[in-house]
């Protein structure tokens, strides 16, 4: 298997947001969803993820909340909140626009 | 919402830190505890697990800083790290701490007091009604032109054109007019003097401003018999009436009138023009001042109409004018209207004064900041390799900056703390220090405090200072290789940017001190030179005061004269009283009448006859006053009787003025006023006085004899043996004797008048106050040039052991060190008389008989200078002699 894509910049926030908008989750369940859905393809660092993590929350986009895990231990959730289901569509839009133009331009050439 | 959420989150990372730091372990041990759980599935054994677990997740604490970062509170828990480090580095050094935080609180302090007094007078809105449309008018001859400049005190406009005026003006919303006056208030209590004024009955609108209690002046209230209402002022009604609301309606006796109290101002009321009057009357006056057109005696104000600026207005006032000249040729030909903001009128005078008092005190600001920087740098050199440590500890350069900055901001917090105190009490002091009377004139001044926008200057002060000279030191660290100073602590000899920026800042304060000792050394000059004008008369133990004859107990000139007759004999009489005479105006106080007369056989047109100052005064005058005798003779006993021969003196002003180069005695002229006016002869011609005041220059004057146009305000002067303070119990004791009911006006000595004179004020209060400045900045500069020579002798102890080694004498070593502080202090004061020369053209207007480049001046504070500076490099200079070769050689 090739090493795993570097993220986009920028990109993580989407796909933090994304991954939590169903349901609140913590950082490693954040980190795993990401990695499962996209088939190993993408690998949230923890270098980068709770930083960021931190940073949305600092922005007001999530809000955490410590809570037991199935297994009963306390983690730290983060859900997503009204602003950030808002900025979540924003940046998805952008992210669409993004990837359409992209892609137009490498099955163009 | 979310703004209010970020701020919450944030507080909380700032305030709730433990928690906060602990939540961050906590989550991330979670998902290290995780992955070992994965790795552990995984089939790993237990240690391996936890390693490799360890490894994905790279260098935990990384993260925690990264997390912190993320939470943008760094910035602010760094700067109070580096406020309670810099609090801490301050206690390890007291006496410097100390020093700096003194010097700087002198610096502020002075400022800050400075402003307060430059914020009350010239900067805060006066207390009127959009202040910025009131204007002050009046009518002056052209001819007044002709020497010295235009006062605006003296801006009078006759009653007659002041209606015309206001019935013609449409650019005027309101026009008022108003003059001083005075009473014998009787009644309750003693018999007592009160300054009052009396003003058109649209004054108080005009102004904007509504009595406290009561009501403002009916139109119609301002008749010639009155006053029969009276407005007091808020103190006045404290004092005298027990701030009783049921005044209001009541009669108090004015001299002979009942007159009826029908409002009380606001407290907060003051008129300058009208200094420290007590109450305020509608215009009650009669006969020829209403009527004459050349009676020029009230002064004006107008409030522009709405949205209106001054220069239709004036294009207006001067179409009017032209009107009036057209129509009375004879009074008006000559005039032309004049206007100026009636914050002018107010603080004209002592606006110059308080900015260059203002620019002084900033200059003794930056000399402090220039002071404490090098101060701040010298240590800095001291703390190098401290910084050397912290950087290859990781401090980054910002890290190091901020942490300068803070310790300086703290300084600049407890100097501008300890400076607002300073200025409490300097602010107080400024204020005491003005004379009473001239207080009166400026009754906003005794309101200086440290207001809002005060505190807010003072705060901008603390905050540009503590940058100022916190930078300084800072700066310097980006040019300074971190490595070498590890490696070697100060090797080697001066020189580098840091010396260089030191020697810069010296130069500085030795400039910033000669500029300000040379305007100190002006003002001083100034001051002198005034008090030593010989003002033409004797002002040695003279006692001076008015009398009032109310016309109801003195109706004619022959009740007056036998009054004046009677008194002067009493006072005569009485012991340690040398001479008494009377004028209508006593030299210094300037105001009074002047007259229109035509010079026989110099035939003028009509209208624009020539007009000069009268002055009546009793035939012993001149001897008394020890003005001299030039030509002809004194007035006499028989000159001064009501039915005497039509005589008149005059001063040799007046005889340059109107008959250059001819004898005046003999020659006759006659008062224009009215046809019906005699012949008088010029009985002689007396010396110049100085007669508005001290800086004044030589008006032409006439003297009348006083018996022959008897007023009833008579001003008496006495001569005395001793002390003439001392006599004024035994006039007063005299007076009543004649008549219980009149009393001493103003009784003043001449030394007094001199002492409380505007223009001996305007330049002893500079004086004194550029004077303390100066010796303030010039004990800072010494100390700052001390320290850098100093400073600079301990560097150089290797270099001075090796030269000493080598067989330099003790001189030379002096010659080495003393010559780098006499280079420095040359530097400094070449580029300070440069300075000076252009800034001191600035206070020109408040010197008297000194030129704003006056070499002696310039010459004497640049050798004062040098020699001071050389006394404080030859104490470095002796301990640099006395190093001994063998101790600074293996002091590496």
């Amino acid at each position: 298997m090739a090493k795993p894509t570097d993220l986009v910049q920028g990109t993580l926030d989407l796909l933090i947001l994304r991954t939590i908008s169903l349901e609140p989750k913590h950082g490693w369940a954040i980190a795993k969803r990401i990695q499962q859905v996209s088939r190993d393809a993408l690998q949230v660092q923890q270098g980068s993820l709770y930083p960021a993590l931190h940073r949305l929350e600092q922005q007001g986009w999530i809000a955490a909340e410590w809570r037991p895990t199935e297994t009963g231990r306390m983690a730290k959730f983060y859900a997503l909140t009204g602003d950030g289901r808002a900025q979540m569509q924003k940046e998805l839009a952008a992210w669409n626009r993004l990837s359409a133009a992209i892609d137009l331009v490498v099955q163009e050439v | 919402m979310r703004a209010l959420r970020k701020v919450r989150l944030r507080l909380r990372s700032l305030f709730h830190r433990r928690s906060v730091e602990y939540e961050l372990d906590a989550e991330l041990q979670f998902h290290l505890d995780r992955q070992i759980e994965e790795n552990l599935g995984s089939g790993m054994a237990p240690g391996e697990a936890r390693r490799a677990a360890l490894r994905v997740i790279g260098g935990l604490t990384q993260y925690q800083e990264e997390c912190r970062d993320m939470r943008r509170v760094k910035l602010i828990e760094n700067f109070a790290q580096d406020l309670r480090f810099g609090l801490r580095t301050q206690r390890q050094a007291p006496a410097f701490a100390a020093v700096a935080i003194l010097t700087l609180a002198l610096g502020i302090g002075a400022n800050t007091a400075i402003f307060s007094v430059v914020y009350a007078a010239l900067l805060r809105p006066l207390p009127y009604r959009q202040p910025d449309r009131l204007i002050t008018l009046g009518e002056v001859r052209s001819q007044e032109n002709l020497s010295g400049p235009l006062s605006l005190e003296s801006w009078n406009a006759s009653y007659p054109d002041y209606l015309d005026w206001r019935a013609q003006s449409k650019t005027f919303e309101s026009l008022a007019g108003f003059t001083g006056d005075g009473f014998t208030l009787r009644g309750a209590g003693e018999p007592e003097t009160v300054l009052a004024a009396q003003a058109t009955t649209n004054f108080f609108s005009t102004l904007g401003v509504k009595p406290f209690l009561g009501r403002d002046f009916h139109a119609g209230e301002d008749t010639a018999a009155g006053p029969y209402a009276a407005i007091l002022t808020h103190s006045f009604w404290k004092n005298r009436f027990g701030g009783d609301a049921r005044v209001i309606g009541r009669s108090i006796q004015l001299d002979s009138n009942s007159v009826t109290i029908v409002g009380v101002l606001p407290a907060g009321f003051e008129f300058a023009p009208q200094g420290n009057v007590k109450m305020w009357v509608p215009l009650h006056i009669a006969g020829d001042l209403v009527t004459r057109r050349s009676l020029r005696w009230m002064r004006v104000i107008g409030r522009l109409a709405r949205g209106g600026t001054s220069a239709p207005a004036r294009a207006e006032m001067d179409l009017i004018n032209a009107r009036l000249a057209a129509a009375y040729p004879g009074q008006n030909g000559a005039i032309r209207i004049v206007m100026a903001p009636l914050r002018d009128r107010i603080v004209g005078q002592i606006r110059p004064v308080l900015l260059v008092l203002f620019g002084a005190v900033g200059f003794v600001l930056l000399i402090a900041c220039a002071n404490i920087a090098n101060l701040l740098m010298a240590r800095a050199a001291r703390r190098r390799k401290e910084f050397a440590v912290r950087t290859a500890l990781g401090a980054g350069r910002g890290r190091l900056i901020s942490q300068l900055l803070a310790e300086s901001l703290i300084i600049a917090s407890a100097g501008a703390a300890l400076g607002l105190l300073i200025a409490q009490y300097g602010t107080q002091m400024l204020i005491a220090a003005i004379p009473q009377a001239l207080l009166d004139s400026m009754p906003f001044l005794r309101d200086a405090h440290a207001d809002p926008v005060v505190l807010a200057f003072l705060f901008c002060t603390m905050i540009l200072t503590g940058a100022a000279f916190g930078l300084a030191p800072a700066l310097e660290m980006f040019n300074r290789n971190i490595g070498t100073t590890l490696k070697d602590e100060s090797r080697g000899s001066t020189g580098g940017v840091r010396t260089q920026v030191r020697q810069a800042l010296v130069i500085a304060e030795i400039a910033f001190s000669l500029v300000l000792l040379v305007g100190a050394g002006l003002m001083v000059k100034s001051l002198t030179a005034l008090l030593d004008r010989n003002p033409g008369f004797d002002t040695r133990r003279l006692l001076t005061f008015s009398v009032f004859l109310p016309p109801a107990a003195y109706p004619k000139d022959p009740d007056i004269i036998r009054f004046d007759r009677d008194f002067m004999d009493r006072m005569r009489a009485l012991p340690g009283i040398v001479g008494v005479s009377s004028t209508s105006v006593v030299p210094l106080t300037g105001g009074g009448n002047t007259i229109r007369f035509a010079i026989e056989g110099h035939p003028v047109a009509t209208g624009q006859e020539n007009e000069c100052s009268i002055r009546d005064v009793s035939s012993g005058y001149f001897s008394l006053m020890g003005i001299p005798l030039v030509a002809g003779r004194f007035f006499n006993d028989a000159d001064d009787t009501a039915a005497g021969p039509m005589r008149v003196i005059v001063n040799q002003a007046w005889v340059k003025r109107y008959l250059p180069g001819e004898d005046a005695s003999g020659k006759r002229i006659r008062f224009t006023y009215s046809p019906s006016q005699p012949f008088r002869q010029v009985a002689g011609v007396v010396g110049d006085i100085a007669d508005a005041a001290l800086d004044s220059y030589n008006e032409p004057i006439l003297f009348a004899p006083f018996r022959q146009d008897a007023g009833s305000f008579i001003t008496y002067v006495v001569r005395t043996a001793g002390d003439p303070a001392g006599a004024i119990g035994a006039v007063r004791a005299a007076l009543r004797n004649i008549d219980p009911q009149l009393i001493t006006i103003i009784p003043l000595t001449m030394d007094q008048i001199v002492a409380q004179s505007p223009s001996v004020f305007l330049r002893r209060y500079p004086s004194l106050l550029i004077g303390s400045f100066a010796a303030l900045a010039m004990i800072l500069a010494v100390v700052g040039l001390y320290g850098l020579i100093s400073y600079s002798v301990s560097q150089r102890t290797r270099e001075l052991g090796i030269r000493i080694a080598l067989g330099a004498q003790s001189g030379d070593v002096v010659r080495l060190v003393v010559g780098e502080g006499a280079r420095l202090t040359m530097m400094g004061v070449g580029v300070g008389v440069l300075a000076a020369l252009s800034l001191t053209r600035l206070m020109r207007s408040l010197l008297y008989g000194v030129s704003a480049v006056d070499p002696s001046i310039f010459g004497s504070v640049a050798l004062l200078l040098t020699v001071v500076a050389a006394m404080a490099c030859y104490v470095p200079a002796r301990r640099a002699m006395r190093t001994d070769p063998i101790v600074a050689l293996r002091y590496e």
